[in-house]
């Protein structure tokens, strides 16, 4: 509780921002399985365009028509073979559209909101 | 220009059948039971997916589909009534305490029928076979399909025939008497909790040929069909005026119409503004409803 | 405690803001279906706040709730003499208006070399101060935690005083409180301001949670779910709406114990749990039984 009170102080100090904004292209592909997909996340910052290799990446989902219901486990993302390239395997829990929330740790911190869309094959 | 208004106006009365026929069975309940029932749309979308069960898995006609619609939606709400309603039936010390409790009740089996829905079907969206291939009617520069065509009829017959029901037969007695008195009703012999399960029963089955005739109109079912016909339901009660079967046809027609010509002058979103915006100011300045306003009485269930 | 746990326990305790918000509404006898709306404006005022016009979080948040209670007014204003039916719909009509308004409102801003602000229903990215600031998430929780205990400290004043017991009063019996000397309309209208206020209060610190926030955020069943909240824990104290989000997000949701069933589940026991419990689990009754067998002791 005091600890929270003087974090409410100290949010009041304006301090530096962090680093760079980043921002990801994330492509994710159906898998044999439902609602199983494997996503490609490619990091860099949104000025420079530099690519963010060595970061520690988790992607979490929730489904914007259901805020704060939908909490899905977030995963790890393993580096890729590129440079600033990572990879993920997500469970979503159905159809429908998602937020997934990158959040970016390590030598940058940062989180990233992207939408995706989940749609069942045609079969 | 004229011809773009009597087009729109001609599609928004389509349109507003199919509220209408929606806001019927709404009314329906909420004129006995003085209590909304949210689980009205899904109980609708259970009979949706039955027939798109049934449509994938025999291919039956159009009679059959329609059958198994009414059905489906019949057995849903008369769930959601042993569930949500009758067992509050008889709080009569806080009525609105109960009226609460059974609609948070409704809400719940709306997000459990909703999911049992997507749980049965999985799909975002299934084709549904049309009720009529051909093409649509030609009124001289104006066009007409068949599909909203049924609906007017439809809506028109349901509503003629609730109120033949209501004033020219003993059950019509009965449900009068508890609506009026429902204590004295019950000394009366009349059975109450089965008068309000059959008033259930038969306002989920004329959801459910809503439900129909709107899915074979679109050619298409989502699980959103539930919240949709929900409130499309309320919404059009409530414009028509609370419990009275006339207010809900000319609530419908009258969101019908209001959608049609705002879609057309500003867009989908403003559509949707302007629909909310007149219900908005109706409820705060003239509660009792277009009914009462144009029939210059009080609702007659109030 | 892992990110998992951490992210659910902070969405219980955002969530329930929104809970309390029409909890409070209950108890002074009206049901709103629109509480949401004023989480949104709250999300988009402070969210505009810090990330276009460089406030800093408190102020923004101060600015979120002011807002949040003015609108809820201006809703109020018109609607309170509504019942039952006629108020919840007329707040469903206000909340989807706000909710349109917020998918054709369009206001950004380059800030860092990347867009920033409300796109429509594209939704709204880069609600970063808090990230900014290096807040870790469990940092966070301790502040949303904190807040959250203030907020139920003055729910616990109120309902020790005159105050509360005449807010109990309209809700109970509205021609019985008139008659004792309450101005219904008045009371009832601070009522409607306070929650939208809350309401707000919760939007902000979602939307700094979240860094991303969308029209769709906003809708009925956001509503719906949080009203039901407090029917099912009980409308006899503050601690009930919590113990609704509680069971509901917290055991039911993040679980898994029923996978995909969760709300066929949840929906049947909601309606059963009614039909004994008609006020919730902790009702009024069971709130005076737990006072007096504490002041006995």
């Amino acid at each position: 509780m005091k600890r929270a009170f003087a974090l409410m102080l100290l949010v009041a100090a304006p301090t530096a921002a962090l680093g760079q904004r980043l921002d990801a292209e994330v492509d994710c592909k159906p898998t044999k399985h439902d609602l199983v997909y494997d996503c490609r996340v490619v990091l860099k910052e949104v000025k420079s365009g530099r690519l963010v290799s060595g970061a520690l990446l988790s992607i979490g989902a929730d489904m914007p028509s259901m805020p704060m219901a939908h909490n899905i486990k977030p995963v790890r993302a393993e580096p890729g073979a590129a440079p600033g390239e990572y990879t993920a395997r997500i469970e979503l829990e159905m159809f429908g559209d998602w937020a997934l929330k990158l959040n970016v740790r390590g030598p940058v911190r940062d989180v990233i909101v992207k939408k995706f869309s989940a749609r069942e094959p045609d079969r | 220009m004229a011809a773009d208004f009597a087009q729109n106006t001609l599609d928004g009365v389509m349109l507003g059948s199919a509220y209408a026929l929606l806001a019927l069975g709404f009314t329906l309940i909420f004129g006995v039971l003085r209590r909304a029932n949210l689980a009205y749309g899904p109980a609708i979308l259970l009979g949706a997916y039955a027939a798109t069960w049934a449509n994938l898995t025999f291919r039956p006609g159009q009679f059959v589909l329609a059958l198994v619609t009414i059905a489906g939606a019949t057995v849903a709400g008369a769930y959601v009534e042993r569930l949500c309603f009758a067992p509050h039936a008889r709080r009569t010390r806080s009525r609105d305490a109960a009226a609460i409790a059974s609609m948070v009740a409704s809400f719940a089996l709306w997000m459990q029928l909703e999911e049992l829905a997507t749980l049965w079907l999985p799909k975002h969206l299934y084709s549904f076979p049309p009720l009529y291939d051909g093409p649509p009617l030609a009124l001289g520069p104006l066009t007409l399909r068949v599909e909203y065509l049924a609906m007017l009829v439809c809506a028109a017959a349901a509503c003629f025939g609730l109120h033949r029901l209501l004033s020219r037969t003993r059950f019509g007695l009965a449900v009068r008497a508890v609506v009026d008195q429902p204590d004295a009703a019950r000394l009366a012999g009349i059975n109450v909790p089965r008068v309000m399960l059959l008033v259930f029963a038969l306002a989920s089955a004329l959801g459910g040929l809503a439900g129909y005739l709107i899915v074979a109109a679109h050619e298409q079912v989502t699980p959103m069909l539930g919240m949709w016909s929900t409130l499309k339901g309320m919404i059009a009660m409530m414009l028509g005026g609370l419990g009275s079967l006339p207010g809900a046809v000319i609530g419908g027609v009258a969101l019908g119409l209001l959608e049609a010509h705002s879609q057309w002058l500003a867009g989908p979103q403003y559509r949707d503004l302007v629909a909310y915006l007149v219900l908005f100011a109706l409820l705060a300045f003239r509660p009792v409803g277009l009914w009462a306003m144009l029939a210059r009485k009080p609702a007659a269930a109030d | 405690m892992d990110e998992f746990a951490l992210g659910v326990l902070t969405n219980i305790a955002l969530f329930s803001f929104l809970a309390l918000s029409a909890y409070l509404l209950l108890i002074a006898g009206e049901m709103s279906f629109g509480q949401q709306a004023f989480f949104g404006v709250g999300a988009y005022a402070a969210g505009i706040g810090t990330a276009m016009w460089g406030w800093p979080m408190p102020l923004a948040a101060a600015f979120a709730m002011a807002l949040g209670a003015g609108t809820a007014w201006l809703v109020g204003l018109p609607t309170i003499r509504l019942r039952g039916l006629y108020f919840a719909m007329a707040t469903l009509a206000a909340a989807e208006m706000f909710r349109i308004l917020f998918e054709l409102l369009h206001y950004q801003r380059e800030i860092d070399g990347d867009l920033v602000g409300p796109d429509g229903t594209q939704g709204f990215r880069g609600i970063r101060w808090v990230l900014e600031r290096g807040f870790e998430p469990h940092e966070y929780l301790a502040l949303v935690t904190a807040i959250l205990a203030l907020v139920l400290a003055g729910f616990a004043l109120v309902a020790r005083s005159r105050l509360g017991a005449r807010i109990r009063m309209v809700g109970e019996d509205p021609e019985l409180a008139a008659v004792f000397g309450v101005d219904v309309a008045r009371l009832k209208l601070g009522v409607v301001a306070a929650a939208g206020a809350l309401a707000a209060l919760g939007g902000a610190l979602y939307a700094h949670h979240n860094t991303y926030i969308e029209p769709r955020n906003f809708d009925i069943m956001l509503g719906v779910h949080s009203l039901a909240y407090g029917l099912i824990g009980g409308l006899g104290t503050a601690a009930g709406p919590l113990l609704g989000v509680l069971i509901d997000i917290g055991l039911l949701e993040s679980t898994r114990v029923f996978q995909g069933w969760r709300m066929v589940v949840f929906g049947g026991l909601v309606a059963v749990l009614l039909i004994v419990r008609p006020r919730g689990l902790l009702d009024e009754a069971v709130v005076n039984r737990i006072k007096r067998a504490l002041s006995t002791r």
